[in-house]
């Protein structure tokens, strides 16, 4: 019996990764960077947990010996921005809008009209949130992922993901440690626990506690 | 919560890939996903849902299944004709 022609629905491989694009843009600016020189840095943390503070800390210190320069990102306001500009150095906002994270062609954008030749260091404060940002390549020559001592010492624990893809970890505020009983010892085997073998720094941006190290840690491996 | 950027990936390569095999609609796509990739399941399906309205892809299923690590790839799709 002859039935007519159907077209039949077919399978067709892909095979490729969702974030290919982010993924290509970030091998470029990676290229970029090392072309120029230029050591990159990003930080992620949930909000709250002292990226701003740090990095305002570290490039007073930093912007008077070497060329150094921040992106910023938030989901709205310029107020990071002007808060680090008060540190001399070259700060630009990114806003996101409602974009929980930022990715590679964020970054791009904002140094079209920078030079990066200029530039020895570049830090990239991420939008606070310890899960989307994991997932994008920024470029970066080293992801350093914070936490508070205010925060409880399971957080990487609870966003594995994050610390998994981090280079190191800095637990800041350690200053409040006493106050909100923070658990030291539990904390570091937490991080080790997700991240073995993973370099951590305690410090405290505002009593400047721990800051030398965190410094010496940026000079190493200096031309 | 950035499954909603995720689905737009996805839904862009799915209409690429659609293009480079000439056919019209796209029936279904298969993704993997790992536990690591940082990515909710009902999130993704809810924002896949509404963000692939008015593409070539509205209309489809998007089938998820459990990847390693931080996998997160778009498998194969089905389409039609």
């Amino acid at each position: 019996m002859s039935r007519p022609e159907i077209s039949r629905p077919r399978i067709v491989e892909v095979r490729e990764r969702v974030l290919k694009q982010n993924d290509l843009l970030a091998r470029e600016l990676r290229s970029q960077f090392r072309l120029a020189g230029t050591r990159v840095i990003s930080m992620v943390s949930s909000p709250g947990a002292g990226k701003t503070s740090l990095l305002e800390r570290t490039l007073t210190i930093l912007g008077p010996l070497r060329r150094v320069a921040a992106l910023v990102g938030d989901l709205a306001t310029e107020n990071d921005a002007n808060r680090l500009q008060r540190s001399g150095v070259p700060v630009k906002q990114i806003t996101t809008g409602t974009v929980c994270h930022l990715d590679a062609s964020m970054v791009s954008a904002a140094l079209a009209d920078w030079d990066l030749d200029s530039l020895d260091v570049l830090f990239i404060e991420n939008v606070g949130n310890l899960v989307c940002p994991s997932s994008y390549d920024l470029g970066e020559d080293l992801r350093v992922v914070l936490l508070a001592a205010t925060e409880g010492e399971d957080k990487p624990l609870k966003y594995p993901t994050i610390f998994n893809t981090a280079d190191i970890a800095i637990i800041t505020k350690i200053d409040l440690a006493d106050a909100a009983e923070f658990d030291r010892n539990a904390a570091h085997r937490h991080i080790q626990a997700v991240r073995p073998g993973m370099r951590v720094f305690e410090l405290s941006s505002k009593t400047g506690a721990g800051m030398d190290a965190w410094i010496a840690y940026l000079n190493e491996g200096r031309s | 919560m950035h499954e909603l950027s995720i689905a737009l990936e996805i839904i862009e390569l799915a209409e690429e890939a659609l293009s480079r095999h000439g056919g019209e609609r796209v029936k279904a796509v298969y993704i993997q996903v790992g536990p690591l990739a940082g990515v909710t399941r009902e999130a993704l399906l809810f924002s896949f849902g509404i963000a692939c309205e008015g593409t070539t892809v509205e209309g489809s299923s998007l089938l998820i299944q459990e990847g390693e690590g931080m996998d997160l790839d778009i498998l194969r799709m089905e389409i039609e004709p």
